[in-house]
């Protein structure tokens, strides 16, 4: 069957890695009251197909005079073309970026990281666990499932947001809800219109309504809160998934993506380039990462 | 240019106006910066002004008097965003460096005696935070010529500004000066915000803190570390004090809280 | 290795005809503090002089330039106005320290700002005098045997050139009359007795092996603590580190335009601001928690990734910290449990 993304390796390396390309936004719209939508294609548009990434890799988003920072893609590369995005209004660039209106341009450069082990990942299960803006890099994973329906095991799909008006993707997931090749069950901490008709409860405990899972043949992929990370791990852990097919996405200040500026080191490890994506098994190793706490529960 | 350009105010209250002044001073683009934004008030450069609605006040210097909190207060109000400019209005300055000892009534007293004083009810001078939300903070005494065009140019353009945050140590080892303070000379560097170039250091002169305190100052290392040298206690807290203002007065106490004398 | 043998002599000669390759820049020293300066010839030069400040990093990597120039159409490049330079007098330790900025800046997404100053500098070693701080012994830098274009080697009447490189090779070309191949059992011997010299110099009391392990247990120690209470976070160390490699990208923009450049300066992991993201979370809030990340990438980290420590046993940290915050003073505070005075 033939694959229907580029591996990386293949890709053309630019002589400047930090020299960003010119992208339009062709769509903004917001997701939540502080997290916009954005879709933007190369301003060159034969550029547009040679963009090749996998889910869970980043780029590098400047403004011209306000600077750059890494944004997780939300796109899966199995719809080539177009870069999808999620910004939350939070620093300078970000809420500058937040500002940003459609057919203005930014600087993209890219892709950068490790992404998620698709090869490895392929014929098994696949359990993704996603909170509040954690959804942003796992939407790429999941939709990349989707389309590549075949090739993957039973998926399960757990998303908590805070409230439902604070759920990324709301509308895209009900529709998903609706495929019976894929468990998809969504979770609010609170409902606080009234009309929610989904699960309430944190997202622990969705994991009750699981039923039986193959956990040795099954690859978690996690992205939330590091509080979240906490009650999760402990829970997949305890379902029997083997720690290094547990995979999570980390977030870390950069300045350049490609492993010198140094900023996003966390010990021995760069997220840019060993990283965003690592296993609990990488992370069990990394003091500094997400909280002593998180360890201890399971080493003990 | 698709923008118009920002309306701009330029205020003064406790200081020696040396930031107006800067601003005055950087001739080879006051033009440019006349020309890229509209000046509505500058009582220091021009007389014909006019106090209205702003995108962008520069405000020097403490506030001292409830007549200068009032008209604080009213720019305040009528801009969206509010800039102090040099440590008097970042910190509190020199004239701040007694904040919080609660001994503002006897230092006046000495000073001016049982005399009415008629203008307005003074106080102890206090940053503009104090009273204010402020946006942004260029410290300086006198405020860095480049820093302060280069947050301007920004603003002007739509974007924000950017300040070092590290201390004078930076840019001075960039300039391969020795370390002032591995000779026992009382070197505020790494207490102070950098951004002016290490200016003194660079001649061999040690920082005296003119910037004010930097993101993350260690107060009790520097102490230590002065003391050993055989400087008196109580002189390195008044020059950490000097231009330390109100970014001092928690670090201070909790040095004497440790056990440092006072 | 080709090995020549050259009069000490010959040396200003020598120089005058390599400044046709390009500016000659050589260790100076002004007020007992010494520096990469350019330089006319030989005689401006500290040669007896133990170390610069700031290593010779700040050639192929400035403290602060430009990446790009840009306006609201995109991003220019901006390379190609750097001058050509011959770099004489730096020693072992400086070579090593290159090589590892090599293997950062060059391999996997090579920069192209360090990748051109590497390109259009030269790289002249010379040996050196050790102090009581130099700890290259125990990092196994105090030789080189690659990385430079030429090694001169003092041995009193002559000096032995390595020649490391074919640009190298290109310059002994330039005045060939001055040097010669044949070597003799003297040259042998002079040789092997200056690196039992040197050896014997070394004044330092530093061993860093099984560092990894030490850090790994001493994660938790509150040894990071106490150092931190006294750490100053000036971010000095990292200056002038010659395997400090981290920066800050910064925007600047034209007054009254939409134009301007993207710069890039030297940072340091030891500074608040290095590890906060957007929002203002700070993944190293605590002080300790930054010194130890400095002193794990240098002594744990790099030997993991590779093989070597990312010290070159240069002395900086311990000629430029103030309060005596070091590799020499860490190593032993968390092997011994107990930070020293």
């Amino acid at each position: 069957m033939k694959k229907l993304c580029v591996v990386l390796d293949e890709r053309e390396v630019q002589d400047n890695p930090f020299q960003p390309d010119m992208w339009r936004i062709v769509r903004r719209y917001p997701l939540t009251s502080d997290v916009n939508f954005y879709q933007a294609r190369p301003v060159d548009v034969d550029e547009a197909l040679k963009m090749n990434y996998l889910p869970g890799q980043f780029i590098m988003l400047s403004i011209p005079g306000e600077g750059e920072a890494p944004f997780c893609i939300s796109s899966t590369p199995s719809r080539p073309g177009l870069l999808e995005f999620c910004i939350r209004k939070m620093g300078t660039l970000t809420s500058s970026l937040f500002d940003l209106k459609e057919n203005q341009t930014v600087g993209i450069r890219g892709p950068y990281g490790n992404s998620f082990p698709i090869d490895k990942m392929e014929g098994k299960d696949i359990m993704i666990v996603a909170g509040g803006m954690g959804v942003a890099p796992l939407r790429s994973l999941l939709l990349y499932i989707l389309d590549n329906r075949d090739r993957f095991g039973k998926v399960t799909y757990l998303h908590g947001a805070k409230n439902p008006g604070e759920m990324l993707f709301r509308e895209e997931f009900f529709q998903l809800k609706e495929r019976d090749d894929l468990n998809c069950l969504l979770t609010v901490d609170k409902d606080d219109t009234g009309k929610w008709t989904e699960r309430t409860g944190l997202i622990t405990t969705l994991f009750k309504e699981l039923g039986p899972i193959d956990s040795k043949n099954t690859y978690a992929a996690v992205c939330g809160p590091p509080i979240m990370y906490k009650f999760v791990m402990e829970n997949l852990v305890k379902l029997g998934i083997p720690k290094h097919q547990i995979l999570m996405t980390l977030e870390r200040r950069m300045k350049c993506g490609v492993g010198k500026c140094g900023h996003c080191a966390i010990e021995y490890l760069y997220t840019c380039i060993d990283g965003p994506v690592f296993t609990y098994w990488d992370v069990l190793h990394m003091k500094e990462l997400i909280g002593r706490g998180v360890s201890d529960k399971v080493i003990a | 240019m698709t923008k118009s350009s920002p309306k701009i105010g330029v205020y003064g209250f406790t200081g020696c106006a040396g930031d107006q002044l800067m601003i005055l001073n950087c001739e080879d683009q006051i033009v440019d910066l006349f020309g890229a934004t509209e000046i509505r008030s500058f009582v220091m450069a021009k007389s014909d002004n006019h106090e209205g609605e702003l995108d962008v006040a520069l405000v020097e210097g403490s506030i001292s008097t409830e007549e200068q909190l009032k008209h604080l207060k009213e720019i305040r109000e009528r801009s969206k965003i509010l800039i102090a400019i040099g440590t008097c209005a970042c910190w509190g300055g020199p004239q701040a460096m007694k904040l919080g000892d609660g001994k503002y009534e006897d230092r006046y007293k000495k000073v001016y005696g049982n005399a009415k004083i008629t203008i307005s009810k003074a106080f102890e001078a206090q940053p503009l935070d104090a009273f204010v939300k402020v946006d942004m903070k260029i410290p300086g005494c006198p405020i860095d010529k480049q820093e302060f065009l280069k947050s301007v140019s920004k603003l002007v353009a739509g974007k924000h500004p950017y300040l070092l945050k590290s201390p004078v140590c930076l840019e001075c080892k960039w300039k391969e000066n020795r370390c002032i303070l591995l000779d026992g000379k009382f070197c505020a560097g790494p207490l102070t915000k950098g951004g002016c170039g290490a200016v003194c250091p660079s001649h061999n002169l040690p920082c005296v803190g003119c910037w004010g305190p930097t993101d993350d100052l260690n107060v009790s290392a520097e102490y230590n570390l002065l003391k050993e040298k055989g400087y008196d206690p109580e002189e390195i807290i008044t020059k950490i004090r000097k231009f330390g203002g109100s970014g001092v007065v928690e670090l201070v106490k909790d040095l004497e809280k440790k056990g440092a004398k006072k | 290795m080709m090995i020549l043998k050259m009069k000490k002599e010959d040396l200003p000669a020598f120089l005058e005809s390599a400044k046709q390759w390009g500016e000659l820049w050589g260790p100076t020293t002004k007020e007992e503090q010494t520096a990469y300066s350019k330089v006319d010839g030989l005689s401006q030069m500290d040669l007896k002089a133990t170390r610069t400040m700031i290593p010779p990093k700040k050639f192929l990597y400035p403290p602060r330039f430009t990446m790009f120039d840009f306006d609201e159409e995109g991003f220019v490049e901006r390379t190609g106005d750097v001058p050509k330079r011959i770099l004489f007098g730096l020693h072992p330790c400086d070579i090593h320290g290159i090589l590892i900025m090599d293997k950062l800046f060059l391999e996997t997404y090579k920069d192209p700002y360090y990748a051109e100053r590497r390109e259009k500098t030269l790289l002249l070693g010379h040996s050196c005098i050790p102090d009581d701080k130099c700890m290259c012994f125990a990092t196994n830098t105090d030789f080189v045997a690659e990385g430079f274009d030429l090694f001169f080697t003092d041995l009193k009447m002559f000096y032995l050139v390595w020649v490391g490189s074919s640009r190298g090779h290109d310059l002994v070309r330039m005045r060939a009359d001055l040097f010669s191949r044949n070597l003799d059992k003297n040259d042998i011997l002079n040789y092997t007795e200056y690196r039992k010299w040197k050896t014997a110099q070394f004044k330092a009391k530093i061993d860093l092996t099984g560092m990894p392990d030490i850090f790994e247990l001493g994660y938790n120690s509150p040894v990071w603590d106490e150092l931190a209470e006294k750490c100053l976070s000036c971010g000095q160390c990292s200056m002038v580190c010659p395997t400090c490699n981290c920066y800050n990208v910064v925007d600047e923009v034209e007054l009254g335009t939409v134009e301007g450049t993207r710069d890039r300066f030297w940072d340091s992991c030891m500074f608040r601001e290095y590890s906060v993201v957007a929002g203002g979370h700070n993944f190293r809030d605590k002080r300790a928690d930054r010194l130890r990340l400095w002193y794990t990438h240098k002594l744990q980290a790099f030997i993991g990734e590779f093989g070597k420590p990312a010290c070159v046993g240069c002395g900086r940290c311990v000629s430029t910290c103030p309060v005596d915050i070091n590799v020499a003073t860490v190593s032993k505070a968390l092997k011994e449990q107990e930070v020293g005075k």
